[in-house]
């Protein structure tokens, strides 16, 4: 039978064995539970890529570029190529549209003589600005940063 | 509380779980246990650690020879705490070693395998095997140098024994060490040793309960106490201590990672981890067909002893001076691991640091801005820019492709006129080796810069140095250890005024005064 105070001892020591364990078990936890939670914490990079000189750029219609993007997936590189059309709004002020169609992910392409871009899938059709004109796309086509710097247009993927 | 009792309540009427922890942490010790018995549940506590790092690096971890190293370089880099993470698990390894050996010994030196703690103390044999098998196997998977050359190293001491080619097999998996053999020392390492390191835990621990522990060696008058929280209590303060240099060790020291393996480097002298460096040298006193002695039979012996002690030993006394054999048997060969050891230690080579660079590479830095290069290896570019090329390919490939780019696609894309030389290539393939090992470059002075760039862009087509370049012509490595300065200038201008038969060609007219300089000074430096 334990007297109060063996009793009082006891409580003591499994409050100090609990309290190091827990001190263990969380530094352990913090070091595990943040390794794998990682990818939660990690921000994409900004990825500027030079698509053009600016001197490139038509002053009349959009000028179409593929770009070829690096991406890390983890350990690995995924390489992505997207085109993009540069649209000159300025002295120096560009803007970059995907050309991807917001309707069902078509390639939109330029269309001289309407002076429009035109997805050949379902007929979409969008302005210069990117805005829809006609047929079913929901939403104007995406635009990307863009930056110049020394007279070379970057785009942000 | 009170929902937390009412739950705690609840689950124990339906489970049991207030006595079975009871059960689990009420074990009577007698009167007298020391901290000395405290060993098993450190070594216990740091095979959990062990576990749940373990757990945390499949996560990221690819077993194939593709991405592995590139897989465990982002988890130390990029990774939140993954340096830690994998520190504590590289790290862990050797504590567990240590505290095996440890508990080992204190069981041994307190008699405590004796009757009727025979099988408690087989399946403890049982437990260091699969430790040190965790071990060999944890080499392998991060597919650095020492992984490769080492494991190379453990196949070849599997054929000396015997069914020796069968055995290698197996540990191979295929005809070569390659991807075949990472997956089976993966599968081995996640699946099979975790499963029978558990197994074997649950049985040592049931046996340890059923017999109880063996108490100190003079019996200690008084009650027996229970373990909870008395004695567990030692075992929490002993493993904080233990957990607590362990986790500094994670934090403070980088765990290493040579450069990516490479098959084709005949120059790297592969070393074990400090825990089977006494087998690798004992293998150096018995050569050729006396091989199999040091790799089978030396080995076999003591792991034998080791499992049969408890029947060799089987006199009930335990006091250590009285089992004079057993202990001047376990002082005998634990000293001669320690010499083992510690002549391993010294007979180790200053093998090249992965982190310092080599000329080669430093050449390689400046030759990559080739717009050769450039043209193609940019931001937005053909092919990606050389920073960011992983090496998957062989070095013979890489160093045609630097030769000829055209290689990468022949007539896909217009290559830019002339390739590079060969030394040269060899130089932008050891700087690209650096860049891959994610080693930042150093600041180097100017006149080692231009001796770099000369060697990396002459020497190299026909010189070695540092491992690295073509081996049709003498080392440069430590050349300056047998000519100076006013014999390497005179040798470099113009061969033939030195030896008549010299086939080397001169560069007295393809290097200026301040180039030459700089070559003969680094050269001569080389000792």
């Amino acid at each position: 039978m334990d007297t109060p105070s063996t009793s009082d001892r006891r409580r003591f020591l499994a409050r100090v064995v609990k309290s190091i364990h827990t001190v263990i078990t969380a530094a352990v936890s913090v070091v595990v539970g943040g390794a794998i939670l990682s990818p939660v914490f990690n921000r994409r990079q900004e990825n500027w890529l030079t698509a053009a000189s600016l001197t490139d750029i038509p002053d009349s219609r959009p000028l179409p570029v593929t770009i070829r993007a690096v991406h890390a997936d983890g350990y690995k590189q995924v390489v992505e190529r997207r085109t993009v059309f540069l649209v000159k709004t300025g002295e120096s002020d560009v803007v970059a549209l995907d050309s991807t169609c917001t309707h069902l992910g078509c390639r939109v392409s330029w269309d001289a003589d309407g002076k429009v871009l035109r997805c050949p899938c379902h007929g979409g059709v969008y302005d210069t600005t990117g805005a829809v004109k006609a047929g079913p796309p929901p939403q104007p086509l995406a635009r990307l940063a863009t930056r110049v710097e020394d007279g070379q247009v970057q785009v942000q993927l | 509380m009170r929902p937390v009792h009412t739950l705690v309540d609840w689950l124990d009427s339906r489970t049991g779980i207030k006595a079975g922890r009871k059960r689990l942490l009420d074990e009577p010790l007698p009167a007298g246990v020391g901290w000395w018995f405290v060993t098993g549940s450190i070594l216990l506590m740091l095979l959990s650690v062990q576990l749940v790092t373990g757990v945390a690096l499949t996560f990221y971890y690819v077993p194939s020879p593709e991405f592995a190293y590139d897989s465990v370089r982002y988890v130390m880099e990029r990774v939140t705490f993954g340096r830690i993470l994998r520190g504590l698990h590289f790290f862990g390894a050797s504590f567990i070693v240590v505290a095996a050996v440890i508990h080992m010994l204190r069981v041994v030196a307190l008699g405590s395998y004796k009757k009727p703690r025979e099988v408690t103390w087989i399946t403890g044999v049982v437990l260091l095997l699969i430790i040190l098998g965790f071990a060999l196997s944890g080499y392998l998977l991060p597919w650095d140098q020492k992984a490769y050359w080492a494991t190379t190293v453990t196949i070849n001491v599997a054929r000396s024994g015997p069914f020796g080619e069968f055995v290698a097999g197996v540990l191979k998996g295929g005809e070569t060490l390659g991807s075949l053999t990472l997956l089976r020392w993966y599968a081995a390492h996640v699946f099979l040793l975790p499963g029978a390191l558990i197994a074997f835990v649950v049985a040592h621990l049931y046996l340890m309960r059923r017999h109880g522990i063996s108490g100190a060696l003079k019996h200690v008058e008084g009650p027996s106490k229970p373990f909870y929280p008395d004695h567990a209590l030692k075992d929490t303060l002993v493993g904080a201590v233990v957990f607590a240099l362990l986790l500094t060790a994670a934090i403070v020291f980088r765990p290493p990672l040579d450069a990516v393996a490479d098959p084709t480097d005949a120059s790297y002298v592969p070393r074990p981890e400090w825990y089977f460096l006494s087998l690798f040298q004992l293998l150096k006193y018995f050569p050729g067909p006396l091989e199999p002695l040091a790799t089978m039979v030396i080995p076999g012996l003591v792991v034998g002893l080791l499992f049969f002690l408890p029947f060799i030993d089987a006199r009930p006394d335990r006091r250590p001076l009285k089992r004079p054999l057993v202990t001047g048997g376990f002082g005998v060969i634990g000293l001669g691991i320690i010499v083992l050891t510690y002549l391993g230690y010294q007979d180790t080579p200053a093998h090249a640091d992965p982190a310092r660079w080599t000329p080669l590479a430093i050449a390689g830095k400046e030759l990559a801005m080739d717009q050769r290069c450039v043209r193609c290896h940019r931001p937005g570019g053909a092919a990606n820019p050389i920073l960011e090329t992983a090496l998957r390919r062989d070095q013979e490939w890489l160093l045609s492709h630097a030769r000829d780019p055209e290689v990468i696609a022949p007539g896909l894309r217009q290559p830019p006129s002339g390739g590079l030389g060969p030394a040269q290539a060899y130089s932008v393939v050891a700087y690209m080796k650096k860049v891959q090992a994610g080693i930042d470059p150093p600041a180097v002075p100017a006149e080692q810069r231009q001796a770099s760039i000369v060697l990396g862009t002459y020497c190299a087509t026909c010189h070695m140095i540092d491992g690295e370049g073509a081996a049709s012509a003498p080392d440069l490595s430590h050349v300056g250890s047998t000519r100076d300065v006013k014999w390497l200038r005179e040798w470099i201008s113009s061969p033939e005024s030195v030896d008549p038969f010299a086939s080397m060609p001169p560069f007295g007219d393809v290097l200026n005064d301040q180039q030459m300089g700089a070559i003969v000074n680094y050269l001569a430096a080389r000792k």
